[in-house]
């Protein structure tokens, strides 16, 4: 009984393959001008105003819509969703439990993970987004439900934009396997 | 507790038993990073291919897959004649029937393995083998019978919806090679052999 329990810790599969070098430099690529457009307009245009557009968590959407893009993780069903999604959890939690921000961040992270899965949007950036939507302090607290149209909304789809266009203008590569 | 893992997983068809290196190649051919481990594509692969075979077999009936134009004797049939209209057809079997065209009884090569005295194993090549071990033919302690002296009765019938799985079971189980399909009156509409099934099987996975 413990024996086989244990025993599960071992391990029982092997990983996938390695891309080819093709791959990752179209995964490059989507990441280099996804982020980059982000990051330009927040840097660039949003500077000094307060709003901003670059979160932690599109860096992680990074690795899954440049550079895992047939999975279901991937579809703009699953970006998209999943951030807004999380976004209004954080903030809920926040307006809720602050300032037992223990608490809060806790809750947010594992609520999300649930009401992404229970309504197939399942995206692991979310987590991060939820998060961030709690323990930033006041520079993200003081937007409210403003966050989850700006910086993570607009943020989502400027990223979405570029992969449709750089994705697709691989020879290999096709995105998204499905919208909706 | 048992180790799964340690345990080869069975294949859905004896013979087709895909290997992770096979899924490893598969996964490479195909651009882009595909979010899943070999052993869970294998496990996928696995359980869909056991229902595609079931969903099949459970699709088709013996009314699709059976012999229509089927060669009958009669009860009264010499045993001679019947094995005569089994070598012209080339069929290993033929039913049964009453001048009602009611099945009373299958007869197959193993029928008459058995009465002429072919030891275990009954195949045709102990009979080669007795036959060239006396002199004259071994058949002739028959040659005054009747079918209905040597069939199998009452015979083996399933109705003309039963699913093809239904049959493949009933024919291991019963360890025979056909089965005739009769209507409710019990009348005789057809015969499945394996070989019907197997076809049929073959031609619908086929893409």
């Amino acid at each position: 009984m413990m024996g086989a329990y244990f025993r599960k810790m071992a391990g029982s599969n092997q990983s996938p393959p390695r891309v080819s070098l093709e791959e990752i430099f179209w995964s490059w690529l989507g990441a280099f001008l996804g982020i980059g457009a982000v990051a330009y307009m927040n840097y660039g245009w949003l500077d000094g105003t307060g709003l901003f557009l670059l979160i932690g968590s599109l860096g992680a959407s990074a690795v899954l819509i440049y550079g895992a893009i047939k999975s279901p993780l991937a579809q703009p069903r699953n970006f998209l969703g999943g951030h807004v999604i999380s976004a209004l959890i954080g903030v809920t939690a926040f307006k809720l439990l602050a300032p037992h921000l223990w608490l809060a961040a806790t809750l947010a992270v594992a609520v999300s993970i649930a009401v992404m899965h229970a309504t197939k949007t399942l995206h692991p950036p979310g987590g991060a987004t939820a998060l961030i939507a709690v323990i930033s302090g006041p520079q993200v607290t003081s937007l409210g439900y403003f966050y989850v149209l700006m910086p993570v909304a607009a943020g989502a789809l400027v990223m979405l934009a570029v992969a449709l266009i750089v994705n697709n203008l691989a020879p290999r590569r096709r995105y998204p396997e499905f919208w909706w | 507790m048992l180790d799964t893992r340690d345990k080869p997983v069975p294949a859905p068809t004896p013979g087709i038993e895909i290997k992770e290196a096979d899924i490893l190649e598969a996964m490479r051919a195909i651009p882009g990073y595909l979010d899943i481990t070999p052993g869970d594509f294998k496990e996928v692969y696995r359980l869909a291919f056991q229902h595609a075979l079931e969903r099949l077999s459970r699709e088709i009936t013996a009314a699709e897959i059976m012999t229509t134009d089927v060669v009958t004797v009669a009860p009264d049939t010499p045993v001679a004649e019947v094995a005569a209209a089994m070598g012209r057809r080339g069929v290993s079997g033929v039913p049964v029937v009453d001048a009602g065209q009611k099945v009373v009884g299958v007869i197959s090569e193993k029928d008459f393995l058995t009465r002429m005295g072919v030891k275990e194993p009954m195949n045709f090549m102990t009979l080669v083998a007795n036959c060239l071990m006396t002199k004259g033919c071994v058949a002739l302690p028959i040659k005054a019978t009747l079918a209905t002296d040597i069939m199998n009765t009452p015979a083996v019938t399933v109705p003309p919806d039963t699913p093809v799985k239904d049959i493949a079971a009933l024919l291991t189980q019963s360890g025979i090679n056909r089965v005739a399909v009769t209507g409710p009156d019990g009348r005789l509409l057809g015969l499945v052999s394996r070989g019907d099934i197997i076809r049929a099987t073959m031609g619908r996975a086929a893409p």
